[in-house]
Formats: structure tokens, sequence, C-alpha cells
């Protein structure tokens, strides 16, 4: 009789410890919610749209502006610091007065240093002072000007530095990738202060349709997609940041990278609706890895392009190729690799680009190893 | 036999269970031999650490009273000299108790009576002009304390000759300081008087909720790390939050050569509150390090409990590599400013994140990022 009672005082126990399970999974309890992911990227709630991302779009917005602006001979310091640091003064008015800057969301998550934000100004304040009152003049090692080839003109700083293309390749990993991947998907944002609590009950923030975990989403999403007509139909390869880069990776070096992305979007995006948020992190993880990746591959890809077209012949191709290059290589220390550590560390990055400072002197062998360093470390 | 023998089972069954986060209210106390003592941490931070950080800063602030009155009353070099270096002494002593918003301090905003910068120079002239204010007006609040005796005491004249010569001048000037040193001491006063009551209220609050002593004390080290050590401190005037840095931001921007020094102290005080080390600093008792420990927290293959002890110590080293004045540090080489703001934000994101993770408590305050 007691023989019989004891596997089952045991079972009782064994499965009151399965149920109650580990803290890491999270408080889902007993039940998993099952996460069907909808054919779209449209949420509603009785019928009501949930996602918005005006705040991100405006940015995008913005940085367009910036990339124009860093290449112009009519902009000045005042104009440019004024759109980056005070989100004023675009040409497209409804940018104005929204209360959204760029440069406050320049290699600003947690994790980001903040010792590479200043790079950008210091940019500004080169290219208004130095680059543009030489317009006209012959650039050489140690003198800001221009340079053509048969293929392009570039307007370069003392460095040989184009810096439009430093500048916004520099937001591409600066902006919108430390934003969506060391910033709003990760379980730190997303769960912050009662955020689990209420997405739980279902407690919306005041006077909108969605949670705050949900809207946190959907910001991620929105750098990402914020200049996008349809956001159920992306096509990538819009504006001049993330988006453009993303849809140039799917079209060579990753095809297919777009629609995973998108669809750990929509699956996360589910989840957090499903309250199911292992499910939620676990598609965050996916994102982060390959939004990485697309800042990887173009890194890859303009150091090599710089060595091509230096030994072409086309040094202003090649400088043009090389600016974009250093652009995604400072990008690389905002990279995440699914765990919350980027695939090259400030210090690393820093290191890299040492040895790319000086165009005029900068060697190709230097760009070949780093080029294959970054492929082999994020396996590429 | 069986019977026991599964009971028994069935126990150690839930002692391993979840090895490392179990730790908090949703135990009912019917097994708990693995649960961190909450209270005699609470005890410890009140009896070791708090009272006495309050104590001792109550001694300071009444010979900065004393100087203060013996100035007023003869303003001169000397007087001077004693006045400011009393100053600095209860300004110092202070960093060991800003962290501590909780209770009456909480309620009557001392922090922000004691210690908001940069001051709002007009509003301060204005006040000392007029001689009418009230300081418990939040408009205020960056017109009293230690920021508000540094400009008085360093800034409002050019040189000490002609410091001095207005205080001798013109009562409003030694009306304005004996206002704001009796404000300081009453607000202490006020606090320390509270903690004889609050103590019993505050040991005996150790159940994991949002209110509870633990959570709340825990949030407020962290948000003062992040806030007032972290962003006002260094983050502000390196300008990571602006679009340059902005040097009027300094703590003590008047006398100038101190900042890193009070900087160290207040890092000091963090990290001797985060190993539970005695305010006195002979002991030592249960803490924000040990609990962590207790639950073999790890983060990227160390235990969290040591790489936080370790991280809090870099950010150490890097502050002690800047210059005594942030001003002049800010313009020569702003970068280590930036590299040692990268420091001591390492440490807020193992805090923050990790560490409240593992105590199983909510942030219970909000980034403003605008979005």
């Amino acid at each position: 009789m007691k023989f019989k009672f004891i596997p089952l005082y045991l079972f009782i126990a064994c499965a009151s410890l399965f149920l109650t399970s580990c803290s890491d999974d999270d408080d889902q309890g007993a039940v998993v919610n099952i996460v069907t992911p909808p054919d779209t990227y449209k949420f509603q709630r009785d019928g009501a749209n949930t996602v918005s991302h005006g705040g991100q779009t405006t940015r995008l917005k913005m940085a367009s502006e910036l990339y124009s602006g860093m290449k112009s001979a009519s902009s000045t310091k005042e104009v440019l610091n004024n759109m980056f640091n005070n989100g004023e003064g675009f040409s497209d008015a409804t940018l104005n007065g929204t209360g959204k800057k760029v440069g406050s969301k320049t290699f600003s998550s947690s994790v980001a240093s903040s010792t590479v934000k200043p790079m950008f100004d210091s940019m500004i304040t080169d290219f208004t002072t130095n680059v543009i009152p030489n317009w006209s003049t012959d650039a050489a090692n140690g003198t800001a000007g221009k340079m053509t080839d048969s293929k392009r003109t570039v307007y370069i700083n003392a460095k040989g530095h184009e810096l439009t293309q430093l500048f916004t390749k520099g937001l591409i990993g600066g902006l919108t990738t430390d934003q969506i991947v060391n910033g709003y998907l990760t379980a730190a944002k997303l769960d912050t202060g009662t955020n689990r609590a209420d997405n739980d009950a279902g407690t919306l923030v005041s006077g909108k349709d969605y949670t705050q975990m949900e809207h946190y989403w959907d910001e991620g999403f929105g750098y990402l997609y914020g200049e996008e007509a349809d956001v159920e139909n992306p096509t990538l390869g819009k504006g001049v940041l993330l988006s453009k880069y993303a849809g140039k990776v799917d079209g060579s070096n990753s095809p297919g990278i777009g629609k995973i992305i998108y669809d750990a979007f929509k699956m996360g995006r589910a989840a957090i609706v499903a309250k199911n948020y292992a499910q939620r992190d676990a598609q965050a993880k996916i994102i982060q890895m390959h939004v990485s990746k697309i800042i990887g591959y173009k890194a890859v890809d303009y150091l090599n392009d710089y060595v091509t077209k230096a030994a072409a012949g086309t040094p202003a191709d090649a400088i043009h190729a090389l600016s974009e290059g250093y652009g995604f290589v400072m990008s690389l220390q905002v990279t995440n690799d699914g765990t919350g550590k980027p695939y090259f560390t400030n210090a690393e990055v820093n290191a890299m680009l040492a040895k790319l400072d000086n165009f005029w002197t900068v060697k190709s062998s230097d760009c070949t190893t780093m080029a294959a360093e970054i492929k082999t470390k994020m396996s590429l | 036999m069986y019977k026991k023998l599964a009971l028994l089972l069935f126990v150690s069954l839930l002692l391993v269970r979840c090895g490392g986060s179990d730790e908090d209210s949703s135990d009912d106390g019917e097994i708990k031999p693995v649960a961190y003592d909450r209270a005699k941490m609470l005890v410890h931070w009140a009896d070791k650490i708090i009272i006495p950080a309050h104590t001792a800063f109550k001694q300071t602030l009444a010979n900065l009273d004393n100087s203060t009155k013996t100035f007023v009353s003869s303003p001169n070099q000397s007087n001077l000299d004693d006045l400011r270096s009393k100053w600095l002494v209860s300004y110092k002593s202070w960093q060991h108790i800003e962290m501590f918003d909780i209770g009456k301090s909480e309620e009557i905003y001392f922090k922000s009576k004691m210690n908001v910068y940069p001051i709002d120079k007009v509003w301060l002239d204005n006040n000392i002009e007029k001689g009418t204010y009230d300081l418990e007006n939040a408009n205020n609040y960056s017109s009293q304390g230690f920021p508000a005796m540094d400009y008085m005491l360093y800034g409002i004249a050019e040189s000490d000759m002609t410091i001095i010569n207005k205080y001798t001048a013109n009562t409003k000037y030694t009306n304005y300081l004996t206002a704001i040193v009796n404000k300081m001491v009453a607000s202490t006063d006020v606090v320390i008087n509270d903690w004889i009551n609050y103590r019993g209220t505050f040991i005996g609050s150790t159940d994991n909720t949002a209110s509870s002593s633990v959570n709340k004390l825990t949030n407020d080290f962290i948000y003062y790390y992040e806030k007032g050590l972290r962003a006002n401190k260094v983050g502000i005037p390196a300008g990571v939050f602006s679009g340059g840095p902005l040097k009027g931001n300094v703590e003590a921007f008047y006398k100038k050569d101190v900042s890193k020094e009070l900087l160290l102290e207040a890092m000091d005080a963090a990290i001797k509150f985060y190993n539970g080390t005695s305010f006195d600093g002979i002991s030592s008792g249960p803490s924000l390090k040990s609990y962590l420990a207790h639950l073999n927290s790890t983060k990227e293959g160390s235990t969290l409990s040591a790489l936080i002890a370790s991280k809090l110590d870099s950010a150490k080293t890097q502050i002690n590599s800047l210059s005594d004045n942030f001003v002049s540090q800010i313009e020569s080489n702003n970068s280590k400013m930036l590299t040692t703001y990268d420091a001591i934000q390492a440490v807020v994101v193992l805090l923050k994140v990790d560490m409240l993770q593992a105590f199983n408590i909510n942030v219970d305050y909000t980034d403003a990022d605008g979005d």
C-alpha cells in the first residue's frame, strides 16, 4: 500500500517542481502561450491600430537631411549643429519642433561608448570649417579639398575622409542599429518598470491603444521600417540608413535576410500580444544577430571595394568606398551577437579606425586583413 | 519510513529548485533555508551605514554653522579660509548620504535642497538683493545648499578681498549666507530626528514589494549612482547628453579644483554601500554584494557580485586619472571625462539590469528618454 503512495507523492513533488520551474524562463507559469504570427506587421486592439513609430520616422528623415547637408557647400556649422543636436532647422518643416533629435540618440544606448558621439560633432566642425572653404582646392595629404577621377568627385578633409559618408554610415550603427539591438529589443528595455505586469494585464499607455512593451517593440521596428510606404509590405531600401543597406544585403550578400528579420519582428510582436516573453526574447536575438550582420557585410564590402578601386586607378572612387567602410567599421561597436555583446568592442573598433585614420597613407593590406577578420568573427 | 524518505526527497527537491533566483516574497516562509536574511541587511544598513553617515554629516554641518557665524560677525581672510575648509569637509561628508533618498529625506526633498547644481545665478542674486525668499519653494532649490555656498564663498567677486568686502559692506550677503546655512542645518535635523522613529519601519519592511525597504533603497542607490553620480558629476558636464560639453555644470563650479575630490568621495561611498562596509570603515556586513553572492548570480563567466565590485574599482581608477579641476579637464581633454563616464556607466547596466533581475526587484523610476 505504502509503495503505491510514494511514487504518487514523488510524482506530485516532481510535477510541482516542473511547473514552478526556474525564474530564467520567466513567469509564464505552467502555460506556454502558443504564438501565431500574423501574415504582416499589423496589430490591432478592438479594431484600432496599435503600431506607432512616428518618432523613428522623424529621425530617419532628419538623418537624410543631415546626409545632404554634410555634402553641400552651402551648409554652415550652425545649421548642421542645430539639425543634429537640437532637431531644428530642417527644410522639411514637419521635422522641426518635434522634440526629436538625432544627436541625443547617436551611440546613446547603455552599452555604447560616450566617446563616439563627439566624433560626429567634430565631423560637422571639420566639414564646415575645412572642407567647404576648400571646395575648389585640389585635395592632398594634409589638405582638404576636392578630388576627381573618371568615376566621381569627392570633397574630403585633410585626411581624405568624405565626411558625409562617415557621418551617415556611422549613424547606421550609432542611431538605427544601436537603438534597435541594444535599446528597444533588449529585455531590460522591454521589461522596464511595470511593463511586464502591465502587458500581462493589458494595461494601456494612457490615451493610447498599445501597452508600453508593445510600443517599445514597435519603436525598434520603426528604426528599420519607419520610412516604408506600407509596413505590411516592406520593400527595404528606404532612406539613407539601415533600411537602404538591409535592402542591398538582402539583394546580394545574404538573400532572404530581409525576410528573416521581418518575420522575427512579426513573431516577436505577436509573442508580446500572447504574453510569451521567452518567444519574444528568442525573436529579439534573431533580429540582433541579423541586423548586426548587415553592418558586418557592408564593412567587409567597402573595405574590399577600396582595395579594388585603389588598384584600378580611381582614387576618388576608392576614397568614397573607404569613407563608407570607415562608417560601417565605427558601427561595428554597437552590433549585438545576441548575448548583449558587440561583435567588436569599442577598443577593438578604435584600433581598426586607427589603421584607417589617414586615407592618403592607408595600407590596402590592412584593409584586406581587417575585412577578413570581420568576416570570420561574424561568420559572414 | 518511506513516507519520511519521500518527504525528505520532496524537501530537498524544493531546496535545489531554481538555485539562484527564488529569492523573493513568493516564498511564504514555510521552507526558507536558503533565503537571504533581508532583515539583517536592513539593520546593518540602518545602524552601521545610514545613521552613522547622517550623524557624521550633522557634525560637519554644525562646524560649518559655527564657522559661518564667526565669519558673518567678522568677515576677514582667516575666517573666510576657515569657513571654506568647513564647507569642503561638510560637502564631502554629504556625498555619503545623498543616495539615501528615503523616508523623511524623500519627503522633504532633502537632496534637492542640499545639492542642486548648477545654481541659478540670476535667481540667487535676486534673492540676495530682495532679502525675501521661500527656500521651501522648488524654484529656490538651485539657490541654496552646498552649490549656493560655493558661489557665496568663491564666486560673488573676483578676489578674496572683494568677496570679503561684499560681506563687510552689505548685510544682505551675510543675511543670505546665514539663511541658507540655517536651512541646511534645519533640513538635516528633520531628517536625522526622523530616523529615530523611522528606523523601526525601515528595518521591519523586509518583503519584496515596490514599497519595501530593500527594494526602495536598492532603487535609490542605483538611481543615485546613475543620475547623481554618473550623470550630474560627469556625464552632463562632459556633454554626454548635449551637443557639447557644459563645463559650467560641474560640481563646485566656483571653487573648481575640488570636483574630482567630491566625485571620488561619492564613488567611495557607493563602493562602501555596495560592499556593505560600515560607515566607519572598520567592519562589514550584509550587502548588495553578499546578497548577490548568496544567489550565485553569474555574468560572462564570473560571479556577478565580484564583477560589479571590480567594475566599480575600475571606475574609481578612471576617476583618479582625471584632473582635480573638471573645468580644465573638459577644456584640455574632454575625452578623458568621457572614458571615465563609460567606466562608471559600465556598472549601471550590471546594477540596473543584472543585479535587479537577480533580486527580482523592479526599477521604480523611468528614464526620460523622450520617446
